[in-house]
């Protein structure tokens, strides 16, 4: 078996593709591709901010002050309307955005009345909306300004008129340890991320030993020699199974090298939760992914060696991608966690546990639950496939 | 000795198939109630040292039957004695015994040639020191040691060819199956293989030898089976097969065995 084993890995580690799909790709290509799409998002988010806001202004002097606040902030320029067409002007980007204070409008200290004005705009990008964003804190500081006129205006001290403003003022104590928090999110994004890495790794692979081998015309060959079929496709199984495991863990590793990089030369305190998952942890979603990429090697080895060519191969993997994202999402959805039902779903009961594991807040007898259950449905995939690769009508199928 | 007797393979369709089938116009006698009997009755022996040419028109069976011999496929009832062994109750025997080439059979295209054929020496068991002495020796013998560590994805079709050869003998197998092995090979290609088997000849190793080439029976063959509609509609030798036909001529001998067959049907 070891012999099939090591001249099939071998046959893999001198393809060019298969060491670049598994491991220069997710260790190296991946992480800088993220830090550069994530350098140049926050680029353009500081371009954005501080951009100039052309904006112009129609019956200003009925609300005293509120050109003020605009023009003293920085970015924003105020420009003349050519007409009353506000649509064409703003379309034609010759004008932001259009502050438009309605005809017999008053300021509402004066007025002491709730005002209505027109802001015209055109907003369908991510730019507009972080400009729009700076249009709002204007606005607000406004409406901060003319509720404190009105309070005086009424003989109102300032701290009952936070009560108008705001009966009750919500104070959020929250318990929640920061690593729970973003774990939350960072949680479910690990969990997909090395779910697709498990499928990804496996998929050249499983197509190379087992379909590759029918067109290539060396299966029959190889059944013609005194090995059992069993170890034949244990063998399979195995060089699969150790690829795909192989491009998790080298991608696992590659984010914790990658992010304790980021944490101590850029200071990204948003990474800093990492620190504290414990090496218990990290050990664990590696020992999580054992039988999880066992059941997608079993599965799609099934679907290669069943296949009468590559394009039917090819054809069977997408199904076979779905049969692992959807239960992954699943796990997504509000409200689901780690139970004794969950525990028992595959993949899903991974992905919770992965959740639980970043998040700190793991049930380590729900962890031996899933994995028993997980074992067991690998074993009796991985039973099935070697009972399959002794069928003449899977093997000389055509 | 290889023996073949009252050898037959029955495939049993699935619903799908045997809904498809059933549609079929024109029908192959063979096919029953959702099986196919694709070789029902064959029988045939090849004592050592002789060469049998295993011929018939597409579909007959041949393929189906060298898959049995080389244990590939598992025979619906029928006996392979190999030396009087029936190897169909011991196929690990018979595995050992047998060297297998097809035109379809590859290598593993990025090993080297000598990877791919100790690779193969190694799958049958044989110890490093045999192994060492029988590469040396099949290497010699088909001038491979010029390309021995080329990668088998860099060689031309006639070295393709002389690695497959060695991969197919490297156990010293003592029966050696060829189904169609100069099929799509150009002359040169086909040359080595033709000469290779011719080298057999008057060993210890008995040869089948699978093709549709005639003149390649007439170069070669002690002995001729034909098969037809999975049953062999004749078996003995070159010169006897020759005398089936007015003329004298395999061609004519092979065509008018088959048109018999097909009034029958």
């Amino acid at each position: 078996m070891w012999l099939v084993y090591k001249k099939e890995l071998l046959e893999l580690l001198r393809d060019k593709r298969t060491l670049i799909l598994s491991i220069l790709l997710p260790t190296l290509i991946f992480p800088i591709i993220f830090f550069f799409v994530g350098k140049f998002s926050a680029d353009r988010n500081a371009e954005a901010q501080a951009q100039d806001i052309k904006i112009a202004f129609v019956n200003v002097e009925q609300m005293p002050g509120l050109k003020a606040l605009f023009t003293r902030e920085k970015g924003f320029v105020e420009v003349d309307l050519q007409s009353s067409d506000y649509e064409n002007q703003i379309l034609g980007k010759s004008v932001d955005y259009i502050v438009e204070i309605p005809e017999n409008s008053l300021a509402p200290r004066e007025s002491k009345e709730q005002q209505s004005i027109n802001l015209h705009y055109k907003g369908a990008s991510n730019l507009n909306r972080i400009l729009s964003s700076r249009i709002d804190k204007v606005f607000e500081s406004y409406n901060n300004t003319e509720r404190k006129a009105l309070g005086e205006a009424y003989n109102i001290p300032n701290r009952s008129l936070k009560a108008f403003n705001q009966p009750v003022d919500v104070v959020n104590k929250n318990y929640a340890s920061s690593r729970e928090k973003i774990g939350e999110l960072a949680g479910p994004f690990t969990a997909y991320m090395l779910i697709l890495l498990a499928i990804a790794g496996a998929m050249y692979p499983t197509l190379e030993v087992g379909v590759g081998e029918k067109e290539r015309g060396t299966l029959e060959t190889l059944l013609l020699t005194p090995m059992k079929k069993s170890k034949i496709v244990l063998a399979k199984f195995g060089v699969i199974f150790s690829a795909s495991f192989a491009s998790v863990a080298v991608t696992l590793l590659s984010y914790l090298f990658w992010a304790y990089i980021f944490t101590t030369s850029f200071n990204l305190k948003g990474l800093g939760f990492m620190s504290n998952i414990s090496t218990l942890d990290i050990l664990l979603i590696g020992v999580l992914l054992i039988p999880l990429t066992s059941i997608f090697a079993s599965v799609m080895l099934s679907a290669s060696i069943y296949a009468k060519n590559m394009k039917e191969a090819q054809a069977y993997m997408s199904p076979i991608m779905m049969m692992g994202f959807v239960p992954v999402i699943v796990a997504f959805v509000p409200g689901m966690e780690l139970n004794w039902k969950t525990a028992l779903i595959p993949v899903t009961n991974v992905a919770l546990a992965m959740k639980d594991l970043i998040k700190g807040t793991v049930d380590y007898g729900m962890i031996a639950v899933l994995l028993l259950s997980t074992i067991l449905i690998a074993g009796a995939l991985l039973y099935f496939v070697t009972q399959f690769f002794k069928k003449e009508k899977v093997l000389f199928r055509s | 000795m290889i023996e073949l007797k009252n050898l037959a393979k029955t495939f049993v369709y699935d619903k799908k198939e045997a809904k498809a089938r059933q549609k079929k116009e024109v029908k192959d006698p063979r096919e029953g109630d959702g099986v196919f009997h694709a070789v029902k009755n064959v029988n045939l022996n090849v004592e050592p040292g002789k060469v049998l040419g295993l011929l018939g028109p597409n579909g007959a069976g041949k393929t189906t039957t060298l898959r049995m011999l080389s244990t590939a496929l598992q025979p619906t009832s029928g006996q392979i004695l190999i030396d009087g062994k029936d190897v169909t109750k011991d196929p690990i025997y018979a595995t050992k015994q047998i060297g297998f080439l097809s035109g379809k059979t590859g290598l593993y295209h990025r090993l080297t040639v000598q990877e791919n054929v100790e690779y193969f020496g190694r799958m049958h068991g044989l110890s490093k020191d045999v192994l060492a002495e029988r590469v040396e020796q099949i290497f010699t013998l088909l001038d491979m040691h010029s390309f021995a560590s080329k990668r088998a994805d860099d060689l031309s079709t006639g070295m393709t060819q002389r690695a497959s050869i060695a991969r197919a003998v490297i156990h010293n197998p003592r029966v050696l199956v060829f189904d169609e092995p100069t099929t799509g090979l150009d002359v040169i290609s086909a040359k080595t293989v033709l000469d290779f088997i011719e080298s057999y000849r008057g060993t210890e190793m008995s040869v089948i030898f699978s093709t549709h080439h005639l003149h390649e029976v007439e170069q070669l063959c002690d002995q001729v089976c034909l098969i037809d509609l999975g049953e062999s509609k004749f078996f003995g030798s070159t010169e006897e097969f020759r005398q089936i036909s007015d003329t004298g001529d395999l061609y004519s001998s092979f065509l008018k065995l088959v048109e018999q067959q097909k009034e029958v049907a």
